[in-house]
C-alpha cells in the first residue's frame, strides 16, 4: 500500500467558505483519507504543518497583512506543492476591493474617522500585523496548483486531492473550473 | 461563379464570397473561432486579437476577423501555436486592469456567464492570472447616466461601444483618450457620461461583452439564466420597437433591443429605460367619489352606478389613450356604438397624417435611402430611432432635407431645409395639437419635387397637420418614392384603422380610459358625469367621479399597429394584480348590465384567438 499523501492546510485573509466547501465533499471524505492524511489544519487539532513538511500544502483566503504572508511563506517552505484554494488565493479576489485607497487611509477610516468612534487611534503593537495590500498568493510565493472559485465546488476539491494522491497533475476543465 | 472562392478551413472544403472575411466564411460554415472584440452588427477591427488563426504562406497568425478570404487559401483555427497565442491575448486583457469576476453581475458560471471575456477564460482553461493584475491604478466608475454604469475596470477596449455610438445609433459620442495603458473609452472630449451628448440609447449597453457598461435596474437581480426571454413590443411610439423582455418571477428586469426585428437591435431611451418605471400611486381597485372623496367599492357595485349613469345621460363620448391595443380600441368603439349609439370616440392625443400614401415604406428602406425628407415632425425627439437611422442616413452621405415651422433637433445633420408655415385652424380646438396646419409653399413643393425625382432611392416621412395641398403634393410625387407615415401616438394607426381618431367631443357623460399613460396634462371636455380608468392615480383621477384600475403595457396582451402598417405583439410579461383585468373588461361588464352581453363573450373570442 503507498504510503499517504500528506496534507496540511491554513487561511489567510479569506472567509473561511472554501474550507466549509472542502468538507462539503460530505462521505468522500472517507475515500479521501484513504489516500491521504489531513496532517494540520485550522479546523483540526494541529494548526501548523509539520516542520520536517508535507507533500501537499493548501491555502485559502489572500496576503494582507505581515502575518498572512509569514503564514505562507512558512507554508511554501514546508510543502511540496502547494495549492492556492478559492478565488481570494488564486486571484486576490474580494479583499482586493481595499487597495483602490490605500492601507493608511483605510486604517484611519476604520480606527479614527468612523461614526461611532471616539478618541479613536489606529493600534501599533509588535504582536499586531502590519496591514499591507491584498495580493493573491502567487504574488508572493510560487503556487503550483490554482483551484478557482467562490468557493470552489467540492467537486473540484475532491479531483484535485485525489489526483494529486494518485501521483497526478489535475487540470481543472469543464464544470469543475468554474470561479462565479 | 466568380464571386466565389474555396478555401480549406481546419480540413473542410468552405465556399466562401469575395468580400467576406475568414471569420465569416467559417461561421457561414458553422466553424466557430472565438471572438471578443467581433459583434455580428459592427464593423470588424481586429483589436482583441482572440480570433488570431493560423493561415497557411502567412508569415504570422492573423485575425480571422479582418483578413479577407482568397482562392485556395488554408486556415487552421485550434492548432497548439493558435491556443497559445489565444490564452497569451486573454492573460494580457486579465493583466491590463482589475478584472476580479468575484464581486461582478455578469459573472457566472461557464453555462449562465454573462461575460464573454470570462466564457474565453473557461474555454481555455485558464485558471489563474498569470500575471498580476494592475490594481495599483485605479480605475473610474462613471454613474452619472441615469440607467447604467460604466466601470472602467472591467472594460477590455473592444471599442464595441464606440462602433455601437458611430454605426447603429449614430450618435457618435464615445471614443478613446490617453494612450498605451492609460487608453481609456471616453465622452466628447473627457466629460462624464452624465454631461456628454450621450442620449442613453443604451446601443452601447448592449454590444458591451463585459460587465464594464452595466444596466443598474437588473444588477444583481437575477442572470439571463434564471430569466424567461420574451420577445415584445414597445408602446412607447408608433415605430413599436422589437423587444426582447428578461422576466424574472413577476418582475421585467431588462429590455434588449431584438437584433431580429424591423428595429434591428436599436431602441431610444424611453423604450429601453423609461418604460420600466412603476407607477408612484398605482390604483388596485374601483373607487366612486362619494361627498368629495374617492372610496373603494367592489367591482359590481363600480359598473352598476357607471352603467346606470351612462344610461341616462343624454349624450356619453369615449376617450383613449393611443397606447391601447387594437383589442381594446374595437371594444371601446363597439361599447359607444352600440351599447350607448353613441359616435363619439376620440384619441386622448395622438395624430396619424394620411395612410393611403404609397408605396409603405418599412424600417429597413431607411437603411440604404438615398434620400430621407422629414415633413413637419421633430423625429430625434418623437420617433427617436427613425431620428438615428436618418442620421445613419447623414453618414453615409445620403440627403438629408429637413421641412419644418421651427427648428428641430435633426437640422445638424440635414444637407437641405425647407419652410413649413404655420396656418392656424379655424373654430376652437380642446387639443393644442389641432391648432394649425402645416403648409409648404409651391416653391417648396417643386424644390421638394426636384430632389426626390433625382433621387435613387428616397423616403419621405410625412406628420399629420399638414394641409391637404401638401399631402396631394406628396401623392403626386413619383412612383419610387417611398413613404413613412409619422404617427403621433403609439397605436394611432391602429386606432384610425377603426375609425378612432383624434376630435373633439362634448358630452354629459365621459368614459376616459387613460391607461399607463406616462404624462400628467390632459385636460378633459367638461361633463357631469367622468368615469377614468388609468393605473396611476394623476390629475385626471383628482377630478373623476369613478376611478377604475388599469393595466401596465406589461401585463397587456394584444396587438398593435406601428407606422409601417405592420402587426406587432403586446404580450405579457408579468401578471397584473389580482382583481384587474383586461383593458376592456370595465365596458364588456357595463355592456352586459345594459342589456349586452353578447360584447363579453366576443372580446373574450378575440383574446383566446390571439
Amino acid at each position: 500500500m503507498a504510503a499517504k499523501v500528506k496534507v496540511a492546510s491554513d487561511w489567510l485573509a479569506g472567509c473561511a467558505g472554501c474550507h466549509m466547501s472542502l468538507l462539503d465533499m460530505d462521505e468522500r471524505i472517507l475515500k479521501l483519507l484513504e489516500v491521504a492524511e489531513l496532517r494540520s489544519t485550522p479546523i483540526t487539532d494541529l494548526k501548523h504543518p509539520d516542520a520536517g513538511g508535507v507533500d501537499v500544502g493548501i491555502l485559502e483566503g489572500c496576503v494582507n497583512n505581515s502575518a498572512n504572508e509569514a503564514v505562507c511563506r512558512q507554508m511554501r517552505s514546508r510543502c511540496k506543492v502547494l495549492i492556492a484554494l478559492g478565488d481570494c488565493a488564486v486571484f486576490g479576489g474580494v479583499p482586493t476591493m481595499r487597495n483602490a485607497c490605500s492601507s493608511a487611509a483605510a486604517l484611519q477610516r476604520a480606527y479614527v474617522e468612523t461614526e461611532s468612534t471616539v478618541n479613536g487611534s489606529i493600534p501599533q503593537h509588535a504582536e499586531i500585523a502590519v496591514m499591507q495590500d491584498a495580493r493573491a498568493i502567487d504574488q508572493v510565493v510560487q503556487v503550483d496548483v490554482n483551484i478557482p472559485g467562490c468557493p470552489p465546488s467540492a467537486d473540484a476539491i475532491f479531483y484535485v486531492l485525489t489526483e494529486l494522491a494518485a501521483g497526478r497533475k489535475p487540470v481543472l476543465k469543464g464544470k469543475l473550473l468554474d470561479w462565479h | 461563379m466568380s464571386d466565389t472562392v474555396n478555401i480549406t478551413i481546419n480540413g473542410q472544403v468552405v465556399h466562401a464570397r469575395i468580400g467576406q472575411s475568414v471569420l465569416q466564411a467559417a461561421q457561414s460554415a458553422g466553424i466557430d473561432v472565438p471572438t471578443l472584440c467581433d459583434h455580428p452588427h459592427l464593423r470588424a477591427t481586429g483589436s482583441c486579437r482572440v480570433c488570431l488563426v493560423e493561415i497557411e504562406k502567412q508569415r504570422m497568425l492573423q485575425p480571422a476577423c479582418t483578413f479577407p478570404v482568397t482562392e485556395g487559401m488554408v486556415v487552421r483555427t485550434e492548432t497548439d501555436k493558435v491556443v497559445e497565442a489565444r490564452k497569451f491575448s486573454l492573460q494580457m486583457l486579465f493583466s491590463e486592469r482589475n478584472h476580479y469576476c468575484m464581486f461582478c453581475a455578469s459573472s457566472g458560471t461557464p453555462e449562465t456567464s454573462e461575460c464573454e471575456l470570462q466564457k474565453l477564460a473557461y474555454r481555455y482553461g485558464l485558471d489563474c492570472f498569470q500575471y498580476p493584475p494592475a490594481w495599483q491604478k485605479e480605475w473610474p466608475v462613471d454613474a452619472s447616466r441615469k440607467s447604467f454604469t460604466m466601470d472602467h475596470s472591467r472594460c477590455i477596449l473592444c471599442r464595441r461601444c464606440i462602433r455601437a455610438c458611430d454605426e447603429i445609433a449614430a450618435n457618435h459620442t464615445l471614443g478613446v483618450f490617453q494612450r498605451g495603458a492609460k487608453t481609456m473609452i471616453c465622452a466628447d472630449d473627457s466629460v462624464t457620461f452624465g454631461q456628454s451628448t450621450c442620449v442613453e440609447c443604451g446601443t452601447c449597453l448592449q454590444a458591451c461583452p463585459t460587465g464594464a457598461l452595466m444596466d443598474k435596474r437588473s444588477s444583481f437581480v437575477g442572470h439571463a439564466s434564471e430569466c424567461r426571454t420574451v420577445r415584445v413590443t414597445c408602446v412607447g411610439c408608433a415605430v413599436a420597437c422589437g423587444l426582447k423582455a428578461m422576466v424574472r418571477g413577476n418582475t421585467v428586469l431588462r429590455l434588449d433591443g431584438d437584433w431580429d426585428e424591423h428595429n434591428a437591435g436599436l431602441l431610444c431611451v424611453k423604450g429601453r429605460f423609461e418604460s420600466l418605471r412603476r407607477p408612484e400611486n398605482r390604483i388596485t381597485k374601483p373607487m366612486i367619489r362619494r361627498d368629495g372623496e374617492l372610496v373603494e367599492v367592489g367591482w359590481d357595485e363600480a359598473i352598476t352606478y357607471t352603467a346606470g349613469k351612462f344610461k341616462e345621460a343624454q349624450s356619453t363620448a369615449g376617450m383613449i389613450s393611443p397606447r391601447f391595443t387594437n383589442e381594446t380600441m374595437i371594444a371601446m368603439g363597439a361599447f359607444l356604438n352600440e351599447v350607448l349609439h353613441s359616435d363619439q370616440v376620440t384619441l386622448l392625443h395622438g395624430l396619424v397624417p394620411p395612410l393611403d400614401l404609397e408605396p409603405r415604406a418599412q424600417l429597413k428602406d431607411l437603411e440604404d435611402a438615398t434620400c430621407i425628407v422629414v415633413v413637419g415632425e421633430d423625429v430625434l425627439q418623437g420617433q427617436k430611432v427613425l431620428g438615428y437611422l436618418t442620421k445613419r442616413a447623414y453618414d453615409r452621405q445620403a440627403s438629408v432635407v429637413v421641412v419644418d415651422d421651427h427648428d428641430t433637433a435633426m437640422d445638424d445633420y440635414a444637407t437641405e431645409r425647407l419652410h413649413l408655415d404655420a396656418m392656424s385652424r379655424h373654430g376652437p380646438s380642446p387639443f393644442a395639437a389641432l391648432k394649425f396646419t402645416y403648409h409648404l409653399s409651391l416653391d417648396g413643393i417643386s424644390r421638394l419635387r426636384k430632389i426626390l425625382e433625382t433621387s435613387e432611392r428616397p423616403v419621405v416621412m410625412y406628420g399629420p397637420a399638414l394641409s391637404t395641398l401638401v399631402y396631394a403634393a406628396l401623392r403626386s410625387l413619383p412612383p419610387h418614392v417611398k413613404f413613412l407615415p409619422l404617427a403621433t401616438g403609439s397605436n394611432a394607426c391602429g386606432a384610425a384603422q377603426y375609425g378612432i381618431e383624434m376630435r373633439e367631443v362634448i358630452a354629459d357623460a365621459l368614459f376616459v380610459m387613460a391607461g399607463d399613460e406616462p404624462s400628467n396634462g390632459f385636460v378633459l371636455p367638461p361633463a357631469s358625469f367622468t368615469v377614468v380608468q388609468a393605473v396611476g392615480h394623476s390629475e385626471l383621477t383628482k377630478k373623476a367621479d369613478v376611478v377604475l384600475p388599469g393595466r401596465l403595457w406589461t401585463e397587456k396582451r394584444g396587438t398593435i399597429v406601428n407606422i409601417e402598417g405592420r402587426e406587432r405583439p403586446v404580450v405579457e410579461l408579468t401578471e397584473a394584480p389580482e382583481g384587474i383585468g383586461p383593458d376592456w373588461m370595465p365596458l364588456a361588464m357595463m355592456a352586459a348590465v345594459l342589456g349586452r352581453p353578447g360584447l363579453f363573450a366576443t372580446m373574450a373570442q378575440v383574446q383566446n384567438s390571439l
